[in-house]
């Protein structure tokens, strides 16, 4: 699941945005070597989310992979298109990155068919590639709006996942939940510290 | 401290340790109790009466990523020489068990326990509730995997009975803190991928077919948590009474829709329901879709609604239907069918699995209905008394 990583079980390749920004989006643009080298460069707009399967790496429901970023990212059958607004990624208390989210729709343009598959597509922010300060003022300032800043170098990460499934959550979630019965007996532990009445 | 090579952490960036319980049980417990070296040492041993819990994320982390969970080993020693009950005591606090025990299966078969405990600031009788939340995972013992174990997951109340003669050995603990889920809706879906999860997403929460024995309840109390909130709101222009005041953990916990799970469609409670209901409704995925479902196998079962009553005979149904389901589920995971899972002779189970039935039941219809009537204190007391002594009973049957 994890890569070609000799890591125990449990390990699972679940990397926060400031990871896949700083640890590798911003090495990939910056020509050095990720390690580990996990994962894959693709021609974006050439495959449908549901052909990532074994091109892109993939950690539980979610494929990762870099690829260059293009005005029109049309696939085969269909395209991504934006939705939301973006968000700013940050690190250490500076904004790194941003993070758009696209959904896939099937079909011509007007009378496509949205998809539950969901993109998260991470460019890098100007004056990041190197370790440049310069711009932080005007990085503050995109968060609100629409229009982000130039955006330094085209590399971009994505993540792809199918938004039916658990995989945005985290892999299993459920399990740091308490189901909703604990949630009752939790409740019901109160009534043990109300003093009953004794018989 | 983090697991380490030459003093470099050598968990690579984007990986973390969030094992499933299966690798938990299976791979790290198992080891542990046959004392076979597990490569690096993510799992720590720790001892539980010297640990608080806020200073375990600190004991227990693993590489240098953010951690929303920690795990360790712990070595459980009885109370008193004597008894069976374990020492869970600290400094500033004590964990207490809440709930029941579930059981943990993987694709085969049952391989060990799961005991929720609460971490609670203080001493015993005045202890103050905190959010620090313990699963303790057991490995089965292998004497007792075949008969008298599988009672224990059906028992609702005690979680002390299960665990006669189990409080000796290694456990597998997982801390978390745990979520508000009031306000986690809100920030959440700002925060997680934005849309993404708005659109379509609704059902993101939903949860593989592993926790769906948990979904079928989930579903459940949120259909009695709407009721519960309407009848509330129905008589919300009485002033605070005593009532009202004892309601208030029950709202916290069924009031806020929030958390509440919806189902995927093939999960064995959609099906359950579609059992009751003889047609499969292929309704689309939405907050809807339970009260359609429930009110469709109402007209077909009940053609006379009278108000709230036929509410709450519906919910006595969907948990026998769900008790049959997790019953079947303990016998095997892909057979949801009512009664052709489980062999016949199984009484001791049956008769858990009733009890089991008639306490939830009593004590869902207590409570809320007390709460519906807004009655009196008497139907509280009863309300406890009857579970204080289903606790008593089950602390007999071992």
């Amino acid at each position: 699941m994890g890569g070609s990583t000799n890591l125990p079980p449990g390990f699972h390749f679940f990397p926060s945005d400031e990871e896949l920004v700083i640890h590798f989006l911003r090495r990939k643009a910056a020509l050095l070597p990720c390690r580990p080298d996990i994962v894959p460069t693709l021609p974006q707009n050439r495959y449908d989310p549901w052909e990532l399967n074994g091109k892109a790496l993939q950690a539980g429901n979610q494929w990762y992979f870099f690829s260059q970023a293009t005005q029109s990212r049309a696939s085969r059958n269909g395209c991504w298109n934006p939705i939301g607004a973006d968000e700013a990624v940050s690190s250490g208390g500076s904004h790194v990155g941003l993070k758009k989210t696209l959904v896939f729709s099937i079909g011509e343009p007007f009378q496509a068919t949205k998809t539950n598959w969901v993109m998260h597509e991470y460019h890098l922010l100007d004056g990041n590639v190197g370790t440049s300060t310069s711009g932080s003022s005007r990085k503050r300032s995109h968060k609100k709006k629409g229009q982000p800043d130039k955006e330094c170098s085209n590399w971009v990460v994505c993540r792809v996942f199918e938004s039916s499934y658990d995989s945005q959550v985290t892999f299993h979630e459920e399990d740091m939940e308490l189901s909703c019965l604990d949630e009752v007996f939790l409740s019901l532990d109160d009534y043990d510290e109300v003093s009953l009445p004794k018989n | 401290m983090s697991i380490s090579v030459n003093g470099q952490s050598c968990v690579p960036p984007g990986f973390r340790f969030h094992p499933t319980e299966e690798e938990l049980l299976n791979y790290y417990l198992r080891k542990k109790v046959a004392s076979e070296e597990i490569d690096l040492d993510v799992i720590r041993d720790v001892d539980l009466n010297k640990l608080e819990p806020w200073d375990i994320q600190e004991k227990c982390k693993i590489g240098s990523g953010p951690q929303n969970d920690w795990y360790f080993f712990s070595h459980k020693d009885k109370k008193y020489p004597t008894g069976t009950r374990t020492n869970r005591a600290t400094a500033a606090g004590f964990w207490k068990a809440t709930g029941r025990d579930k059981a943990i299966y993987n694709a085969v078969k049952r391989i060990g326990m799961r005991k929720t405990l609460v971490f609670y600031k203080g001493r015993a009788p005045h202890g103050q509730k905190s959010d620090w939340i313990m699963h303790e995972y057991r490995l089965d013992d292998p004497s007792s995997t075949t008969d008298a174990a599988p009672t224990a997951t059906m028992v609702v109340s005690a979680s002390t009975s299960s665990d006669a003669g189990q409080e000796d050995g290694w456990v597998v603990c997982r801390v978390f803190k745990k979520k508000h889920h009031h306000k986690d809706a809100g920030a959440g879906n700002g925060k997680r991928g934005g849309g993404g999860r708005d659109d379509g997403g609704k059902a993101a929460r939903s949860s593989s077919p592993l926790y769906s024995s948990d979904d079928a309840l989930d579903q459940i109390l949120h259909y009695m948590g709407r009721s519960c909130k309407q009848e509330h709101e129905l008589s919300s222009p009485r002033p605070r009474t005593a009532t009202s005041r004892y309601l208030r953990p029950l709202e916290t916990v069924l009031g806020g829709h929030g958390f509440m799970k919806l189902p995927p469609l093939e999960s064995p409670s959609a099906a359950a329901t579609a059992r009751n209901s003889t047609t499969t409704p292929l309704a689309p995925k939405g907050d809807g879709n339970v009260e359609r479902e429930v009110a469709h196998a109402e007209d077909l079962h009940q053609p006379h609604r009278d108000g709230g009553i036929t509410d709450w005979a519906m919910m006595d149904r969907l948990v026998a239907s769900h008790l049959n389901g997790q019953h079947d589920a303990s016998t095997d995971q892909l057979c949801f069918d009512g009664t052709a899972g489980h062999a016949g002779g199984n009484d001791a189970l049956d008769d858990t699995a009733v009890n089991g039935l008639a306490f939830y039941s009593a004590a869902a219809t207590r409570l809320l209905g007390g709460a519906a009537a807004g009655s009196s204190d008497d139907d509280l007391w009863s309300f406890a008394r009857s579970a204080a002594s289903s606790e008593r009973l089950s602390h007999v049957s071992p």
